[in-house]
């Protein structure tokens, strides 16, 4: 976004300011989540008379939940020029690995604790490969993602195990007061997140390190170890979110679904973070999985056909990358 | 202001028109508006298509509105029940629900529950120990006894390998319930001179199915049978007999029932195949709802009508598709009094 040198401003130029901005493409470009979003609430809002009643609203926070986790994570690996395409696995193998913890007798609270270490491991493995030994994490991640899909299955003898537990039918169905507690989850995940990117040193050097990893290097940036931590907090965050998928559910279910793989990225990019790295923030991605979440109810809602639902899906996510061409 | 504070302020000014608009916002009426929902599995195979044609045509039939939301495929366990709780607010008088897993369900099932609305669960079972823990009240179940429709197909299979033989079992999803349950029930029902020699998960994909046909012909060139969980994916193996030049030796028996499946058992490329009725299940559903809706109890759990197809039946079976071609047994049809 352009600043506009602000010493000594009135009132009337500060928006004559706004305003020219309003006008340039690249501003809208950068919020195209949002606009995007803005539009589709008024045109379901008049479409149904249900999308907009607190209860969808709250319907639709809670199936956002687990994408607005995956693409935090996403957004983390991609503002460092990289890409994490095993989230979707490290997200099947966490929610196994509970599943397999908790019906074993293992304490509830412990399979959770493993759930999220199995994520992890995922993400330093993609981590070291890529920042150690120096192979595209296109590669890597697609190389992981198939690895833990098998361990998983392994894991699981790919049978799917039902999980009653009274603490994660809480977790999905509970609240406080109005609030889900899936969707508080999920925002402090991502004030967490944005507090880590925008205000320590560590996401300083995050950003610096997509951006230009020469300079960044130059100025005594460890990349290398910014990269592992990158792929690192995506896994934890997969992890963290088999916890929550496998509430909704009530299994752990050893197939990998690449829906959540593909809307997370496409989250992160219809959020405003460039591909290229260095560029970005956590809101932008946060608003992009509320998008393609409130897209499907939505449509829904407005009794469209399954077949319809994915032409208007890529349609709509088409024209946003198009208004997207106007990044700066 | 710096450019961060503004970019804050857009964003409560967003929330402050969503939450507006919400407010002056649609109100849920605790009255429903007596029309029914069904969720189905995904219309990428057309076994659920037909399920969804049978829904909406007994609709039309008993005169009542329906709205049917089907899964984005066969494995988008969080998308249909992102699905259903959509549908959940919006109050209808009765639900019909075909999950994808015996839970994945559950959840958006308990305020639907809980508003005493009726859930007629069709063609795969909820899991009673996860519907029970989450307090669901299921009104009926209506489908076809999976382990029931294994075991006719392994009688069949003994009456065309009289002489014994090695057959490879072809899945579904792996650990996938009906899939399971059709597997065990064929295993149970073979006579002693049929061995399995090797089992695989082909993912309900007929593309998968040709694949791993391909290589178990390969590898066992003296296979007589073949018995796969679904007619979408027998389609797949038949197709790789043929490729091999085998047609006609190696036997295929599956279960569905669907068009393409009876034509080619007329052609010969399949064996026979145990018909379920996805369209009567439909059908049965839609009837369950307005008996339920008309205030009547409804039977615990029916049994939708199973049929052996085979080339002497096939003219027949396909001349009344979708529907079966012999009576069956439908408890709400005196419920409704049609």
């Amino acid at each position: 976004m352009s600043r506009i040198a602000t010493t000594g401003q009135t009132g009337q130029s500060q928006a004559a300011a706004t305003l020219r901005q309003l006008r340039e493409p690249a501003f809208w470009a950068d919020w195209t989540a949002a606009v995007a979003l803005i539009i589709l609430v008024i045109v379901f809002g008049i479409g149904s008379s249900t999308f907009l009643s607190w209860g969808n609203i709250q319907a639709i926070l809670v199936a956002a939940a687990i994408l607005v986790m995956l693409s935090v994570g996403q957004a983390f690996v991609i503002l460092t020029a990289g890409i994490d395409l095993s989230v979707a696995s490290a997200l099947t193998l966490g929610s196994v690995v509970l599943g397999q913890a908790y019906s074993h007798g293992w304490n509830m609270v412990l399979a959770c604790v493993l759930a999220i270490l199995a994520g992890i491991a995922v993400g330093v493995v993609n981590g070291l490969v890529i920042a150690k030994a120096k192979i595209t994490d296109f590669i890597v991640t697609l190389g992981t993602l198939s690895a833990a899909a098998g361990v998983a299955l392994i894991l699981s003898n790919g049978e799917p195990v039902t999980i009653i537990s009274s603490f994660l039918l809480r977790l999905a169905t509970g609240s406080v007061g109005p609030i889900p507690y899936f969707v508080i989850v999920a925002a402090v995940v991502a004030i967490v997140a944005h507090i880590v990117l925008f205000h320590t040193r560590f996401g300083t050097h995050l950003l610096a390190t997509g951006g230009d990893p020469e300079a960044a290097r130059a100025m005594g940036i460890n990349t290398d170890r910014v990269k592992i931590a990158a792929y690192t907090i995506s896994g934890f965050l997969a992890g963290l979110a088999s916890i929550l998928l496998a509430a909704r559910i009530g299994a752990a279910e050893p197939a990998a679904d690449t829906t959540f793989l593909l809307n997370s990225v496409a989250a992160v990019v219809l959020g405003g973070v460039s591909l290229f790295g260095g560029r970005g923030n956590i809101i932008g991605p946060v608003v992009g999985a509320l998008l393609l979440t409130a897209l499907v109810n939505g449509l829904t809602l407005l009794g469209v056909s399954q077949f319809y639902q994915q032409l208007a899906i890529g349609i709509i996510v088409v024209l946003a990358a198009m208004l997207m061409r106007y990044q700066r | 202001m710096s450019a961060m504070l503004r970019k804050v302020s857009i964003v409560l000014a967003i929330l402050a028109l969503v939450t507006m608009i919400a407010a002056c916002g649609g109100t849920s009426g605790s009255s429903s508006n007596g029309n029914v929902a069904a969720i189905i599995k995904g219309l990428d195979n057309p076994f659920f298509q037909a399920m969804q044609q049978g829904i909406q045509d007994e609709s039309r039939a008993l005169s009542t509105t329906v709205t049917v939301q089907a899964a984005t495929s066969i494995t988008d366990t969080t998308g249909q029940a992102d699905k259903l709780q959509a549908l959940a607010g919006q109050n209808y008088a009765c639900y019909v629900v075909n999950p994808i897993s015996g839970t994945n369900l559950v959840q958006p099932l308990v305020p639907i529950s809980q508003a005493g609305k009726p859930i007629i669960n069709i063609d795969n079972p909820i899991s009673p120990q996860a519907a029970q823990s989450a307090g669901l009240k299921i009104s009926t179940y209506i489908g076809t006894d999976n382990i029931s429709a294994g075991k006719m197909a392994a009688a069949e299979m003994a009456k065309l390998l009289p002489n014994g033989g090695t057959v490879a079992l072809i899945g579904g999803i792996a650990g996938d319930v009906t899939s399971q349950a059709r597997l065990t029930g064929f295993q149970q029902g073979l006579p002693s001179n049929i061995h399995v020699i090797q089992t695989v998960a082909a993912n309900w994909d007929r593309q998968t199915a040709l694949t791993d046909a391909g290589n178990i012909l390969r590898a066992n060139p003296d296979l007589s049978g073949f018995f796969v969980a679904n007619d979408d994916m027998a389609l797949g193996v038949g197709r790789a007999i043929s490729d091999a030049g085998k047609q006609g030796q190696v036997k295929v028996v599956s279960v569905d029932g669907i068009q393409d499946a009876l034509k080619a058992i007329q052609t010969g490329t399949l064996s026979a195949t145990v018909s379920q009725y996805p369209y009567t299940i439909g059908a049965m559903g839609m009837e369950a709802c307005k008996a339920a809706m008309e205030g009547k109890t409804l039977p615990t759990s029916v049994t939708a009508p199973v049929l052996v197809v085979t080339q002497a039946n096939a003219t027949q079976a396909l001349a009344s598709f979708p529907k079966p071609f012999a009576s069956y047994n439908d408890p709400f049809t005196s419920l409704i009094g049609k």
